[in-house]
C-alpha cells in the first residue's frame, strides 16, 4: 500500500531523478522550506491530528476503494511529513514517488478543506511539494513541455506569434460567413472588453474563439484581443511549481491588457487561468487581488442574460446535470450564477450530482494532472470512478462543464465508463441556441 | 506520602501550569513573528468577520460536510472536547483545590455531572483508539506523537475515575491523577496538543481565504 | 411547678456545654447539617482517638473563635457548631466559608506536622 507500489515511468521524473544526488535533495528542500515557506506549513504539520476525516473528500481514495493512500492525509504522509521528518534528506527514488503522488494523484481541489475541522489546506502542501520537485527538476514531461512552452513564448502550446494572429483571422473570416460583419477586433484601445483565452484554443478548439466571436457579436460588446504575447491567459507553472515563471506570466498577460486601456479581462471558459489570477499568481507577484479586473465567462455569460443580451431562439432541451469546476466555484464562488444561467438556457431540469456546488467531486484533470499527459491518463481514469458514478446517478444526457479541464477529463470519464453523456461549454450552447442571422 | 504529595500538588504544579502558560504564549508569539516574516501573501487576507463565521459554522455539530460524513467522529470528538474542558474545571474536587490553596470560589457542576463527563472523555478516548486501530485510513497515518497524546489525554481522566471511586491504591491514584494532568498541561505548548493554541489561528486562516478570496464556504 | 420547670431549664442551659463536650467523645465523624446533601462521604474522624494519637490536650488547637475575619486563638468555641461562625456561603467576602475552615483546619495542621491525611480521598472514604 503506497507510492511504491503504483510507480509509473515517465521521461520526465526519470531522468530528473538521475541527476539528483541526496546531498542536493537536502539543499534543495532546505532552500524552499526556509526561504518560501513559514508558519502556516509548521502549523499545518503540526496540529494535523491524523484524525482521517479528510479521506472520505477525496475522489482518488473514494475512487480507489478506501486505499488510506490515496487519502489527502495519506499522500502528505508520504511526501511532505517525509520531508519535514528527515529534513530534506531523502533518496531519489523517493523523490520520484513523491513527484508522482503531488503531480498525478492530487488535484489541488480543496474538497478536503470542508472535510478538515482544524482548517489544513492540503492543496498548498501539494503545491509546495510540487514546488521542490519543480526545483529538483523532476516534473512529468508532458507537463514539463507547456511550462517549457510558457517560458519560450509566453503561451501554452507553442503558438507562434503570427500563427495566433492567423487563427484568429481565420476564425474571423469563417465567422463571417454566418455573421456578416463580425469583427474580432485586435489590439483595439480602450475597449471595455479584453478577452483573453488559453492557448489549446487557438491550436485545437478554434471553434470556441468562432462562438465568442459570435456571442459577443450578438451581444454587440466593445471588445478587443490582443496580437502579442500576453493572450495566452494560461499557467501551467502554477502547477508545476515553476512559481517564477508564473509571476512573469501574470505580469504578461495584465501588462498585454493594461497597454490596450481596456477596462476589464474577460476570460473563457477555463478554470485553472482563473485560479491563477485571484489565488496563485497575484500573491507570487504580491497583489492581494488583479489589477485590471477580471471576470469569468460564466459571470459574463450571466451579465449578458440579465442585461438581455442574449438572444434565444430556442432552448437547449434538458433535463441536463451541472459539473462544478473547482477554480470557478470553490474557488471562487459562481455556483449560483451557474445554474441560473443554465436555467435560462435549457429547457428542462437541472438534475443535481449527489455532490454539487462548493462541495463538488472533481472531474480528476484539473490541477495540470490530465496535462501530465498519457503515462498517466489510467491513473486519472481510475480516479474518477466516483466522479462517474455520481454522474450516472443523475441520468441525464447532457453535462455542462464550463471548464477546459473538466471538459478534456469528463470526456475521457464518460468514454471510460460507458456513460453514454456528452459534455457541453456554456459557449456551446448559447451559440447553438442564440438567435442567427438567417 | 507528605514528601511526594507536596511535591506534585507545589513544585511540580507551579511548574507545569509555568511550563504551559509561558510556552504557549512562547510558542504563539514565534509562530506569529514567523507568520509575519513569511506568510504575508496568506496573512494579507485575515479578515475578523469570515474567521468567526468559519469558526462558528465548524462548531456546530453536523453543519459541515466532513461532520456530516463521519457522524461517530462527530459525536466522539464534540463531546469529547467539551467534556475535556469543562468537567477539569468545572469539578467539586478542582475548584475545592482552588478554594483550599487561594481562596478563589467559582460554581461547581454536580458530581455525578462531572463524574459521567469524565466517563465521557475516556470513552471517546477508547473510541479514538480504535479508530487508530481499526480504521485503515486512520491506521495509515497515525504514528508514535498520535497515540502518546491520546495516552496523555486519557491518563487524567481514568486516573481520576480511579481515584474518585477510590479503587485500587488511593494514594498511588491520586499522586499519578495529579501527575498526569501536570504531564498534560506541560505537554500542550511541545506536542501535537498544540493545535489547542493554533488551530483557531488555522481555522481562520481558511475561513477568511474562502470568504474573502473564493467567496464560498469552507464547512 | 412553674419555678421548678424555670429552675430545671437554667440547670441544663448551665450544663449544656458540658453535654457537649461529652458529646465530642462519641464523635465518630465530621458531618455538619449546615452543608444539607452533602456530595462526598462525610469524613470519618473519632476526636479522642485522633487527639491522642496527635497528642493534642488544648481544644484551642482546633477550637478557636474570632470576630471580623480574624482568628481569636486564645478563646476557645468548643460546644459552637463550626456552622454558627462560618457559614457554608458567606455573604462577606473576607470570610471563611465552611468547607474552606474546614479543609483549612485539617490540612494546614496535617501539612504542618507532616502527618495525617492531605488528598481528598484520604479523609473522604466511600464506604465500600
Amino acid at each position: 500500500m503506497g507510492i511504491k507500489d503504483r510507480l509509473i515511468e515517465d521521461v520526465g521524473l526519470r531522468e530528473g531523478v538521475k541527476r539528483l544526488t541526496e546531498d542536493k535533495i537536502e539543499q534543495v528542500v532546505q532552500t524552499v522550506l526556509k526561504g518560501e515557506t513559514g508558519a502556516r506549513l509548521a502549523a499545518y504539520s503540526e496540529i494535523c491530528m491524523r484524525c482521517g476525516l479528510c479521506s472520505e473528500a477525496c475522489h482518488f481514495y473514494l475512487s480507489h476503494d478506501g486505499d488510506p493512500s490515496y487519502s489527502p492525509v495519506g499522500k502528505v504522509q508520504q511526501t511532505m511529513a517525509v520531508l519535514l521528518k528527515k529534513k530534506g534528506r531523502v533518496s531519489p527514488d523517493f523523490i520520484y514517488g513523491m513527484a508522482q503522488i503531488a503531480y498525478t494523484e492530487c488535484n489541488l481541489c480543496r474538497r478536503c478543506v470542508h472535510f478538515c475541522p482544524v482548517g489544513i489546506d492540503t492543496g498548498y502542501i501539494m503545491s509546495t511539494v510540487r514546488r521542490i520537485c519543480h526545483k529538483l527538476g523532476v516534473t512529468p514531461q508532458y507537463i514539463q513541455d507547456t511550462a517549457h512552452s510558457h517560458s519560450a513564448t509566453f503561451n501554452q502550446m507553442w503558438v507562434k506569434e503570427d500563427e495566433w494572429t492567423d487563427s484568429l483571422q481565420w476564425q474571423e473570416d469563417e465567422a463571417r460567413e454566418e455573421f456578416p460583419g463580425l469583427r474580432i477586433p485586435l489590439d483595439k484601445e480602450g475597449a471595455d472588453i479584453y478577452y483573453s483565452v488559453i492557448a489549446p484554443e487557438p491550436k485545437f478548439r478554434t471553434q470556441l474563439i468562432y462562438q465568442a466571436a459570435a456571442i459577443m457579436n450578438a451581444a454587440g460588446a466593445d471588445w478587443t484581443m490582443p496580437s502579442e504575447p500576453g493572450w495566452d491567459n494560461s499557467d501551467m507553472c502554477m502547477f508545476t511549481g515553476d512559481f517564477e515563471m508564473m509571476g512573469r506570466l501574470k505580469r504578461k498577460h495584465f501588462e498585454s491588457a493594461q497597454k490596450l486601456k481596456v477596462k476589464r479581462i474577460v476570460m473563457g471558459e477555463c478554470g485553472h487561468a482563473f485560479r491563477s489570477v485571484y489565488d496563485m499568481g497575484n500573491r507570487w507577484v504580491a497583489w492581494k487581488m488583479y489589477p485590471v479586473p477580471v471576470i469569468h465567462s460564466i459571470e459574463f455569460f450571466w451579465e449578458l442574460m440579465k442585461q438581455g443580451k442574449i438572444k434565444l431562439a430556442k432552448k437547449y432541451p434538458g433535463p441536463v446535470t451541472v459539473h462544478d469546476p473547482c477554480n470557478v466555484v470553490r474557488g471562487r464562488g459562481h455556483h449560483e450564477k451557474l445554474r441560473e444561467l443554465v436555467r435560462f438556457l435549457v429547457d428542462g431540469p437541472i438534475i443535481e450530482t449527489a455532490s454539487n456546488r462548493e462541495h463538488n467531486i472533481c472531474c480528476t484533470a484539473g490541477g495540470g494532472v490530465i496535462n501530465c499527459g498519457p503515462p498517466f491518463k489510467n491513473v486519472r481514469l481510475d480516479g474518477s470512478k466516483a466522479k462517474a458514478e455520481e454522474l450516472r446517478a443523475t441520468g441525464v444526457k447532457t453535462i455542462v462543464a464550463p471548464c477546459h479541464n473538466c471538459h478534456g477529463g469528463l470526456e475521457d470519464t464518460v468514454h471510460r465508463y460507458k456513460l453514454d453523456m456528452h459534455i457541453k461549454f456554456l459557449g456551446d450552447i448559447i451559440y447553438e441556441c442564440m438567435e442567427k442571422p438567417s | 506520602m507528605h514528601e511526594i504529595y507536596n511535591l506534585v500538588t507545589g513544585p511540580l504544579a507551579w511548574l507545569a501550569w509555568g511550563i504551559f502558560i509561558v510556552g504557549s504564549i512562547y510558542r504563539l508569539a514565534i509562530m506569529y513573528i514567523l507568520a509575519k516574516k513569511k506568510d504575508a501573501p496568506s496573512l494579507a487576507y485575515m479578515s475578523w468577520g469570515f474567521s468567526l463565521r468559519s469558526i462558528i459554522n465548524w462548531l456546530i455539530p453536523f453543519n459541515a460536510l466532513g461532520w456530516r460524513r463521519n457522524p461517530l467522529m462527530t459525536v466522539a470528538t464534540f463531546a469529547f472536547h467539551i467534556c475535556l474542558v469543562v468537567a477539569p474545571i468545572f469539578l467539586l474536587a478542582h475548584v475545592a483545590l482552588w478554594d483550599q490553596f487561594f481562596g478563589i470560589t467559582y460554581p461547581v457542576l454536580d458530581e455525578k455531572v462531572t463524574d459521567i463527563m469524565t466517563m465521557i472523555v475516556v470513552a471517546a478516548c477508547l473510541i479514538f483508539a480504535a479508530r487508530r486501530i481499526f480504521q485503515k485510513e486512520v491506521r495509515y497515518v497515525s504514528g508514535f506523537q498520535d497515540w502518546l497524546i491520546l495516552v496523555i489525554a486519557v491518563l487524567p481522566f481514568a486516573t481520576g475515575l480511579l481515584a474518585y471511586y477510590q479503587l485500587g491504591n488511593y494514594q498511588v491514584m491520586i499522586v499519578l491523577h495529579i501527575l498526569s494532568g501536570e504531564i498534560m498541561l506541560a505537554a500542550i505548548p511541545f506536542t501535537r496538543l498544540s493545535h489547542m493554541l493554533f488551530s483557531v489561528f488555522t481555522r481562520s486562516y481558511m475561513g477568511s481565504e474562502f470568504g474573502g478570496v473564493r467567496r464560498v464556504k469552507d464547512w | 411547678m412553674k419555678k421548678i420547670a424555670l429552675v430545671a431549664l437554667l440547670a441544663l442551659s448551665l450544663l449544656l456545654p458540658a453535654f457537649l463536650a461529652m458529646a465530642q467523645d462519641d464523635l465518630k465523624e465530621i458531618k455538619s447539617e449546615a452543608f444539607g446533601k452533602l456530595q462526598r462521604p462525610a469524613v470519618a474522624f473519632d476526636h479522642n482517638a485522633h487527639n491522642e494519637k496527635a497528642q493534642i490536650e488544648d481544644c484551642l488547637v482546633c477550637h478557636h473563635s474570632g470576630e471580623n475575619g480574624v482568628q481569636d486563638k486564645t478563646t476557645g468555641s468548643e460546644g459552637t457548631p463550626c456552622s454558627e461562625c462560618h457559614k457554608v456561603k458567606p455573604t462577606d467576602k473576607k470570610a471563611t466559608s465552611l468547607m474552606r475552615a474546614y479543609h483549612k483546619q485539617c490540612i494546614a495542621c496535617h501539612t504542618e506536622k507532616k502527618k495525617g491525611p492531605l488528598a481528598c480521598g484520604e479523609c473522604h472514604v466511600r464506604k465500600k
